[in-house]
């Protein structure tokens, strides 16, 4: 019986910690998602009650590619040369940064002439071609698929971006028989 | 749950508890974050937006041709070439040395920074302020000790801006510029010199000519201009209202151009003089020439058909029969210059073509002397030997090596490579470790086309501008650049030159085409729209020529045959390594040679007869013995080939020149004498007799086709231009079937593929590789047929009622796309389905690798990844980012280059419509320079793919089968009548 209940617990334990690592990567955290090298918050830019910057003054070829573009270090020093932030605690997600000191990590970034190594947030396998200009041609919101960014300090991300995701949007909002048609066609995203 | 006696857990329990854990980590590792990184740019470069392609005019430098390129860019990095539109040149068109260009540009094994030998006979990088330093002082001392010539700068053809500077500098230095090409044809340009008083090779129109004679010019391979030529060839021989040109070709063997005649003549080689001049004869003696014999008749008395046929080994009906097609189908062409007929005797070859020409009334109508070929300036061989004999005299002291790789491409026996040790100090501009570049004090590497600043005169209506597509990948410099930044440091030259970068030289220089050019406007103007157009085209007036009678001199003699073996050897130019420098791509050496399909190697062809003589059979290795040398490769035994003559590409054998390259195959140039014209003094190439003997090796012949034949299966078929004449019946009606037909309601994509255009060039294939991403696997793997072409040429050699007893047939394989698809029921996973818009899609994600697929395709086009090609960086910096890289264990084909679909689609959705017929090409049709490929919408009736979906000569690939493939075939159409 001892034995029998050794061999059992692998079993259970495995099952333990995998529900674990389930609900801690998909529960509701503010301070989720990757650590990026700039506690670059999207609240601040982006929220309701701050700058309200829209998606596409950063995210620039959204509309016109199928990538939507990350803002050049010199787009970001369009603003922060003059504006240096205020020297306050903030309370990003959590964890408490200085506002001055972040932006004065960009600004050292510019100054070495280096690119902000990102870490990337939503990302799809290579074998998925995703459109954004497509999407955002059709009126399909930014938030659909990104969440409340703007609500967000760090980023994460919302959605899974799996094929059930993408399909049953498609299913959803197609117009017709024949755009379904093509909107669950393999080709359209895989190739 | 049970356990054993011994306590501990069984192999069946042990198996379910790996599994579980096994799964809850990879469930647990899958939630993980990501770990890709974004990089932003600091300052985004103007007009490029990430994941739009931007696309960048240039001209090619990898042949003389000069042929107009456009370079898709995407995010900073060249990833696919094709041809130029704009150019008169190519029209669009491409070759696969063209295609190809890329991985010359990311190869591996290119220089990455300069390179100076050190005392211990090594070569050490070094920076580049350090190496022009190093130049500088090299060059003060060759100038110190004086006296003009002993500074030598040995380039390729490089007429325009560069070319000029390099003179400039040279001149300035007491030195001089030497320009030399492996392929120079000066006999050509003498014999149009003798007979017409012009020292020029000039322009040929074949597509103007109802019939060409060519006598050993291979100009579907590397004759003159061949994207050109093969353009203007499908204009003359493709069939259209009824009616197509005719080809006739003269040469000991069938090339990739022999094969595409509508005759091949086999003819002794160093006999084709005789054999211009008996066909002349008759058309003088049987008053069909339309000037009465202009001057030639005495000459022309004593070669009468039975005497002619008697040297030449051409039978006198053939004689008569060409002479009379020759002067009856109006305008006719003849044309000569390919290294099968340089003989000792060459320039008197041209000369007797020059005269069939004039005497058939040709001159001036389907020969346009307006428009010569830059080429006519290169240096000649006398030249180039005199350079070796002062070399070797130690009264060179300073050598520059520019684009050229004379170690190579010269015949051993000239000894260039021992007068090379002779020179003091050799420096080199070459980008890559080739066998003169290896010999080198100081290696500069240059960028290669696609990294810099530019220009190339072709022939007199192009000038071809030249732009970096791409910042260079490697720490290399431009040698225009070196030549401004040394001249500056040198005593007494310091302003010579007012330019800070090549850049501002090179625009400069184009002020003076500018100046030229009537009405240009505005320079800034005149300039963006030459970059916008790959350069500035205009165009020639033809320049009238008349013969001289005076053909004193000119002996018609024998030629002259050095070596005492039984065959005649013959080292003929390859159309895909040209003289050797495309034999580091692998992508041209996968490329299957379109007479023997073989690949990455070498072979000698040889006569059904004289293998069984030799007793030697496909694959077993034939040593070739010269008193020059002995080369020992595999037999390819072909029935193209004459029975005293053997055949050896040029291009392979290289000792050097990368990892691709190196010691692979054999190089022909070393068992060649140094034998010339003795007219010009040019280098003759066939000239040798050789002994051949099996040697009891033998190995697998790698091939990508291991049948000649079809098996009764006619999938290649052809039709006679009577039949045509009369009338086909063609009928199309729709077979019963259990199912109903496939409904579209957009789109529906077809193809369609015209096998009387098609050449068999293979420039599609390398197109094909460039956009999908498609691993070249090697030797080893294609031995175990694992190659991975989306896109194959197979051919056929059919028993046919012609003078050669043979003819070729060449059928463009790929996805069929049926409607009725044999691969798409039998998939378990649904990874491969018919698509709405009639594609057979191919979902590589969702491939578990059973390969019920390709066992079921009836045409064997699915290729299966057995493992995971890895490219050595920077190769596969030339990767499309829009299409899938696939991994190993997942099948994979052709998508009529869906991804080029969805993008046309995309641009179409942009502007509020559908997609227009010919608004979009697939790579494979558009690197077609003869056009035989079509691709559109079937759905639209007015599309050119519809209507030649209906065409009397369409058919489809094994119909019988009921697969309803969306490719038609047009079939090949057969001369028949006299």
């Amino acid at each position: 019986m001892r034995k029998r209940i050794t061999l059992l617990s692998v079993p259970v334990l495995s099952l333990a910690i995998f529900l674990g690592l389930y609900f801690f990567d998909n529960a509701e955290s503010s301070n989720k998602g990757p650590v990026q090298p700039v506690r670059f918050s999207h609240k601040i830019h982006a929220g309701a009650e701050n700058d309200q910057i829209p998606c596409q003054y950063c995210h620039s070829f959204v509309d016109v590619s199928p990538n939507p573009g990350i803002p050049s270090v010199k787009k970001c020093m369009g603003c922060h040369t003059h504006i240096a932030g205020r020297d306050v605690e903030y309370d990003f997600g959590g964890t408490t940064i200085n506002l001055q000191q972040e932006i004065a990590k960009v600004r050292e970034y510019w100054a070495k002439k280096e690119p902000i190594p990102w870490n990337k947030v939503n990302t799809m396998p290579g074998y998925v071609h995703f459109n954004h200009k497509r999407h955002i041609k059709r009126g399909i919101e930014c938030a659909a698929c990104h969440g409340d960014v703007a609500n967000m300090d760090q980023v994460y991300q919302v959605t899974r971006l799996n094929m059930g995701f993408c399909i049953t949007c498609h299913t959803e909002n197609a117009k017709d028989h024949e755009e379904l048609t093509h909107l669950k066609d393999c080709l359209t995203c895989h190739y | 749950m049970s356990q054993d006696k011994k306590g501990g857990i069984k192999r069946r329990d042990f198996l379910k508890i790996i599994g579980v854990a096994g799964g809850t980590a990879a469930v647990a590792g899958a939630c993980s974050n990501p770990a890709e990184q974004i990089i932003p740019y600091v300052i985004p470069p103007e007009g490029i937006i990430p994941g739009v392609p931007n696309w960048y005019a240039s001209t090619c430098r990898e042949c003389p041709a000069g042929c107009g390129i456009i370079v898709k860019n995407r995010e900073g990095r060249a990833i696919k070439v094709e041809g130029n539109p704009k150019s008169p040149i190519n029209m669009g068109g491409s070759c696969a040395e063209g295609q190809a260009m890329l991985q010359g540009l990311y190869n591996p094994d290119r220089t990455r920074s300069p390179l100076v030998r050190n005392d211990l006979g090594r070569l050490e990088p070094r920076g580049w302020d350090d190496a022009q330093k190093i130049l500088t002082e090299k060059i003060e001392e060759a100038r110190k000790k004086g006296g003009s010539g002993r500074i030598v700068f040995l380039s390729d053809h490089n007429e325009g801006t560069l070319g000029n500077l390099i003179g400039d500098w040279m001149s300035a230095l007491g030195g001089k510029h030497l320009t030399y090409e492996a392929y120079s044809y000066e006999p050509l340009k003498e014999a149009n010199r003798i007979v017409f008083g012009i020292d020029k090779i000039p322009t040929y129109n074949i597509d103007k000519t109802k019939y060409l004679l060519s006598f050993g010019a291979d100009f579907i391979e590397t004759w003159l201009s061949p994207t050109l030529y093969t353009r203007q060839f499908s204009e003359m021989h493709g069939y259209k209202d009824k009616s197509m040109g005719k080809f006739v070709h003269v040469e000991p063997r069938a090339g990739l151009t022999g094969v595409n005649a509508d005759e091949w003549v086999s003819i002794k080689p160093g006999t084709e003089a005789v054999l211009a001049l008996g066909i002349a004869s008759v058309i003088v003696n049987e008053g069909m020439s339309v000037n009465g014999g202009g001057g030639f008749e005495g000459l022309l008395g004593a070669y009468t058909p039975e005497k002619v046929s008697s040297v030449t080994d051409v039978p006198v009906d053939t004689i008569k029969e060409i002479a009379k097609e020759f002067s009856s189908m109006q305008p006719s062409l003849a044309i000569g210059g390919g290294i099968a007929n340089t003989s000792t005797n060459a320039t008197e070859t041209l000369v007797a073509i020059n005269i069939l020409n004039y005497v058939a009334g040709n001159v001036g109508r389907t020969i346009d002397f307006g428009n010569s070929l830059t080429l006519s300036g290169v240096s000649t061989f006398k030249e180039i030997t005199s350079l070796v004999d002062s070399m070797s005299n130690g009264e060179v002291d300073l050598l520059f090596i520019y684009n050229v790789n004379p170690v190579f491409t010269l015949p051993k026996s000239l000894g260039f490579e021992d007068a090379l040790g002779k020179v003091p100090y050799v420096v080199s501009f070459s980008s890559f470790m080739d066998e003169t570049t290896e010999k080198a004090n100081l290696i500069l590497p240059d960028n290669t086309t696609l990294e810099s600043w530019g220009d190339f005169i072709p022939d007199g209506r192009v000038h071809g501008l030249i732009q970096p597509v791409m910042t260079p990948v490697f720490n290399t410099k431009s040698t225009g650049d070196v030549i401004l930044a040394v001249t500056a440091g040198l005593e007494g030259l310091k302003g010579r030159y007012t330019q800070v970068s090549y850049y501002d030289y090179l625009r400069d220089s184009w002020k003076q085409v500018w100046t030229g050019v009537p009405g240009g406007g505005d320079f800034e103007a005149f300039w963006n729209s030459a970059l916008e157009n790959g350069g500035f085209y205009s165009d020639v007036t033809p320049v009238q020529v008349s013969a001289s009678g005076n053909m004193s001199g000119i002996s018609f003699g024998e030629p002259e045959f050095t070596g005492d073996g039984d065959f005649y050897f013959m080292a003929y130019p390859s159309y895909k390594y040209y003289d050797g420098r495309g034999a580091n791509k692998p992508w041209l050496q996968e490329l299957p040679d379109a007479i023997t399909t073989g690949v990455w190697d070498s072979w000698v062809e040889i006569h059904p007869d004289t293998a069984k003589k030799l007793g030697v059979k496909l694959g077993d290795f034939v040593k070739l013995e010269s008193p020059y040398g002995t080369i020992e490769t595999q037999a390819y035994v072909y029935e193209g080939i004459r029975p005293d003559t053997v055949a050896v590409m040029i291009g392979q054998g290289h000792t050097s020149y990368g990892r691709y390259a190196k010691d692979r195959g054999v190089n022909p140039l070393s068992i060649l004498p140094v034998s010339t014209d003795k007219i010009t003094g040019s280098f003759a190439w066939l000239t040798t007799k050789v002994k051949a003997s099996g040697t009891g090796r033998h190995s697998q012949f790698v091939q990508t086709q291991y049948t000649t034949t079809q098996h009764d299966r006619d999938v290649a078929q052809v039709v006679t231009l009577t039949e045509l004449e009369h009338g086909l019946h063609h009928e199309e009606h729709e077979e019963p079937d259990f199912y109903p037909p496939v409904e579209y309601d957009r789109y529906h994509w077809g193809m369609s593929i015209d096998l009387q255009k098609c050449t068999g060039c293979g420039a599609c294939i390398t197109a094909c590789y460039a956009e999908n991403n498609i691993p070249f696997v090697g030797k080893e793997l294609v031995a175990k047929r694992r190659d991975m072409a989306w896109l194959r040429i197979d051919r056929f050699f059919e028993k046919s009622d012609n003078k050669a007893g043979f003819e070729t047939r060449f059928l463009p394989m790929l996805c069929q796309q049926c409607n009725n698809a044999p691969c798409e029921p039998v998939c378990p996973v649904f990874a491969t389905y018919h698509n709405p818009e009639g594609l057979n899609g191919m979902i590589y994600n969702r491939c578990v690798g059973t390969r019920y697929c390709s066992n079921n395709c009836t045409y064997s086009v699915r290729k299966f990844n057995w493992f995971t090609y890895k490219l050595p960086d920077p190769l596969n910096w030339q990767f499309n980012p829009d299409v899938t890289v696939r991994d190993k264990g997942v099948m994979e084909k052709c998508t009529f280059c869906v991804q080029r679909i969805i993008y046309a689609k995309d641009q179409a959705r942009d502007k509020g419509r559908d997609v227009l017929d010919g608004e979009f090409q697939v790579a494979c049709q558009q690197s077609c320079a003869s056009g035989a490929i079509e691709f559109g919408n079937l759905k639209d009736p007015e599309s050119r793919v519809a209507k030649l979906s209906h065409d009397e000569r369409g058919y489809r690939v094994l119909n019988q089968l009921n697969t309803k493939p969306n490719i038609t075939y047009l079939k090949k159409v057969k001369w028949d009548k006299a």
